[in-house]
């Protein structure tokens, strides 16, 4: 019953995601910019193209996936409040810790849909360059394919933990505070610190062991270091090696840990909100 | 009708941290009611008197600082305790991406009602509120009295036994008001209890069995409606066609049986009636109750 709950609510946190103009703009502008890719081809055949292709690909996904994860989570959360319809659904027979697994997952879902289109489309564009440069040059190739095209959902897979480890975290931020604004900075602040907690890391793995370095290391955990994400050309130029579904499973279970410690202290600070 | 109160508070107190101080501000004090099965309860004070609060407590939205609120028995910060609850919220806001169909169609699901029932709930439902002919279209292009009419439905369609209806009447015409008032003499008919929070007095006292009336938080009327209204040494005898003279016959026999005449004067009909009576004919019998 509550598993069903849940996916009511997160189908229709889903709809309205998806019925808002903020949702269809972002997705169209990176499809435009990731169909722009194919007016790139000033380099060097081989690799080097596929790679630019996969890295401007990849970089589109990054950056509208940061923004659809932060914006969409604390807009429709907020909208909840602001609008009072969180009142009307929390008075009906459902968990506070219901309601907050499926704005969740209805957003979680939202960047789903989002990556998987984002990851066809430039499965697609990578497929085309890929055969026009194997084709051109194929006695260099011998037939051999450069893209790893499992990989390359596979990759998709783990950009979607990670924006799950994201919305969870501004779910978090959001369950407390205020206004949205003030959720969606803390929340951009947090992912800048996650993207560049690696170098604070590194400092201090090459100074001495003291209170300070023990303090910095274990106040990094509760940051997730997306540095693990980066999967790029371990998964999708791995087309002779084929796809580390060790490393894919690391990156799953590091972000299930921190998908449900984040969702675990939205539920606890939601849990006795004024609403 | 079960002999379980729909609602039984005791002792309620709710008090509100205000800033980082921690400041504290009483909404509500002391209170103690009880809503008895199959009744129309009137829930009624100013603004800031600590309805909306009491309400939000019963539905577990806000726990009570000192006391305690049981919805049949059931603690009301358990969320079991509003399994037969259905809540209209004052100046409701709904999914307006939703049309009113999937709107009330959501929240069954939300509530449990079996796939198989659901759509022919939802129908039932929206005949009752009367809005089978908008139900099709989106929820953010309705009127305020539509508004009211699809938030009673969605809070009547998983069939609960109590229906909590916060200001169902606030910015709606008098058509819509008196069609509201309709609708809640039906609910009543249909064994519901129904909890109505409302600043309109003339409708409260036309639809209410028993109401209490809350200032600052506190209980400062509790009881029937008829009870309270009734001037027990005061009899209005209403008569058609009167003869001048009849009517000094009747004051002298007054005056000679030791009481006291008050007046005379023609008879008046609401506005609202008379409005009613104009614009709407079917509704017009709603303004008074049996």
């Amino acid at each position: 019953m509550s598993l069903f709950r849940i996916c009511r609510i997160a189908g229709n946190t889903f709809l309205e995601a998806v019925r808002q103009k903020f949702f269809l703009f972002l997705a169209l502008i990176a499809l435009g910019l990731l169909g722009s890719v194919l007016y790139f081809q000033r380099f060097d055949f081989g690799s080097s193209e596929l790679k630019f292709i996969a890295d401007f690909g990849s970089g589109a996904i990054v950056f509208f996936g940061s923004i659809l994860s932060i914006v969409m989570m604390a807009q429709l959360f907020f909208a909840e409040i602001e609008n009072r319809t969180a009142l009307t659904i929390l008075a009906k027979p459902v968990h506070r810790w219901e309601f907050l697994a499926g704005k969740f997952c209805g957003v979680a879902a939202l960047l789903g849909v989002f990556i998987l289109l984002m990851i066809i489309v430039l499965g697609a564009f990578l497929y085309y360059r890929e055969s026009q440069i194997v084709a051109q040059y194929a006695e260099l190739f011998q037939g051999r394919r450069i893209i790893n095209y499992v990989g390359l959902f596979v990759f998709g897979w783990t950009q979607w933990l990670k924006y799950c480890v994201l919305i969870s975290l501004t779910l978090f931020f959001a369950s407390f505070s205020n206004t949205n604004l003030f959720s969606v900075v803390i929340s951009f602040m947090v992912l800048i610190i996650c993207q560049i907690q690696y170098v604070a890391i590194e400092v201090v793995t090459r100074m001495d062991p003291s209170w300070y370095t023990w303090a910095v290391e274990h106040v990094a955990l509760i940051f997730p270091n997306f540095q693990n994400y980066n999967l790029l050309v371990p998964m999708v130029f791995s087309a002779n090696a084929g796809v580390p579904w060790s490393l894919a499973g690391s990156v799953t279970l590091f972000s299930l840990v921190y998908v449900l410690v984040y969702l675990g202290l939205a539920v606890f600070s939601f849990r006795r909100r004024e609403i | 009708m079960t002999s379980t109160p729909a609602i039984k508070i005791e002792g309620l107190t709710k008090d509100f941290r205000l800033g980082l101080r921690g400041l504290k501000l009483r909404a509500v004090e002391n209170l103690s009611f009880e809503v008895k099965d199959n009744q129309i309860f009137g829930l009624l004070g100013p603004n800031g008197s600590g309805k909306s609060t009491t309400l939000k407590v019963v539905l577990g939205l806000l726990r009570a600082t000192r006391g305690t609120c049981e919805v049949y028995g059931v603690p009301s910060e358990k969320v079991r305790s509003r399994v037969d609850v259905g809540y209209l919220p004052e100046a409701p806001y709904f999914y307006r991406y939703l049309t009113g169909k999937e709107l009330v169609m959501f929240y069954a699901a939300v509530c449990g009602v079996p796939k198989k029932q659901r759509e022919r709930r939802t129908q039932e439902v929206l005949e009752l509120v009367d809005m089978q002919h908008a139900s099709d279209r989106r929820v953010g292009t309705y009127s305020k009295g539509m508004l009211q009419r699809i938030g009673i439905a969605q809070a009547v369609v998983h069939d609960p036994r109590l229906v909590i209806l916060d200001e169902p009447t606030a910015g709606v015409d008098p058509i819509g008001s008196a069609s509201i008032a309709k609708m809640i003499l039906e609910l009543k008919a249909r064994g519901k209890t129904i909890i109505l929070c409302s600043h309109l007095l003339a409708q409260v006292e036309g639809v209410c069995d028993n109401i209490v009336i809350l200032d600052k938080g506190h209980k400062v009327v509790e009881g029937k409606v008829d009870d309270l209204l009734e001037k027990h040494d005061t009899t209005n005898i209403s008569a058609r066609n009167l003869k001048p003279e009849t009517l000094a016959q009747i004051r002298a026999l007054i005056a000679s049986e030791g009481g006291e005449f008050l007046g005379a004067a023609p008879d008046r009909i609401a506005l609202d009636s008379l409005f009613l009576s104009k614009v709407a004919p079917s509704l017009e019998d709603t303004k008074t109750r049996d």
